[in-house]
């Protein structure tokens, strides 16, 4: 059942009291944004999904076990939840990219690996998926607010605590990341919107 | 006199982090200087391209995680 008129903190409150469909409707609300979020930070449409699952198994422990605090957004939440266990994951691949199966195939399904495979394919008929790809190329720190900004929600001011930086460098940073993104498009050579941002 | 802002306020502004005193005078600034206009519209291209590039996980991965909640052996909390 859609319940497009009931706020999240709403359906919070009844999917306590046992209302499932309450979840299911918060779930179809946010999946699209907590799974780019995964997405862009792991680059892995197969750990992103794993990564995806255990994010929303961790929120429904918490909400039903009662350690959910009410006072907080449900959606910055999720996107919390989802940032860090995909940064520790990102961060264990980086620890560990060179372990493999007797055959030869990397156990985490890498980074370059995925890269060159699953991704490379869309982008030969999906121009967002160039895109998303072009994010996950952009420095770190540029990615990070980018990701942090857009995708998560999280004001300048947010961005700038999390990351302990000034609010002008976060500024800065997401305006790079964008004239950034702007000059990988034109590089690729492939028609695109001429009205990208130009600086 | 009409205010010059810079890039940094233009992406406050679309991220609806400016002031309603702020707002009236970015669009004030937006009405009369036209490399403002290009660098907003610019900018609100490219933000509109960040929307629609968002993907979605599988719906197996969506059934997964319906199913372990139904299936929580985890007591609901009543209010």
């Amino acid at each position: 059942m859609i319940r497009k008129e009931v706020s999240d903190s709403q359906l919070v409150s009844l999917y306590k009291k046992g209302d499932e469909a309450a979840f299911e409707e918060l779930v179809e609300r946010h999946k699209s944004r907590v799974f780019t979020t995964i997405y862009l930070i792991v680059k892995d449409q197969y750990t992103a999904e794993d990564l995806m699952q255990d994010s929303l198994i961790k929120a429904v422990n918490t909400i039903k076990s009662g350690r959910y605090n009410e006072e907080g957004k449900f959606l910055p939440w999720l996107l919390r939840i989802a940032h860090n266990l995909a940064i520790d994951h990102f961060r264990k691949a980086k620890r560990y990219p060179t372990i493999v199966m007797e055959d030869g195939s990397n156990v985490f399904n890498t980074l370059e690996f995925s890269e060159d495979s699953i991704e490379s394919l869309q982008i030969k008929k999906d121009t967002h998926a160039l895109l998303r790809k072009l994010i996950q190329e952009l420095p770190e720190s540029q990615k990070e607010v980018l990701i942090m900004r857009h995708y998560m929600q999280m004001s300048f001011q947010e961005i700038a605590d999390a990351t302990d930086v000034s609010i002008n460098t976060a500024l800065g940073r997401m305006r790079y990341a964008l004239i950034n993104l702007r000059k990988k498009m034109q590089k690729t050579n492939i028609a695109y919107d001429q009205n990208f941002y130009r600086k | 006199m009409t205010k010059t802002f810079t890039e940094n306020d233009l992406l406050r502004y679309v991220y609806s982090e400016t002031s309603k005193i702020e707002n009236v005078e970015i669009e004030n600034a937006l009405l009369c200087d036209q490399q403002l206009q290009e660098s907003y519209s610019q900018l609100v291209s490219i933000l509109s391209d960040l929307d629609r590039c968002v993907i979605e996980p599988s719906d197996r991965t969506i059934q997964g995680i319906l199913d372990y909640s139904r299936s929580s052996n985890l007591p609901s909390v009543l209010k």
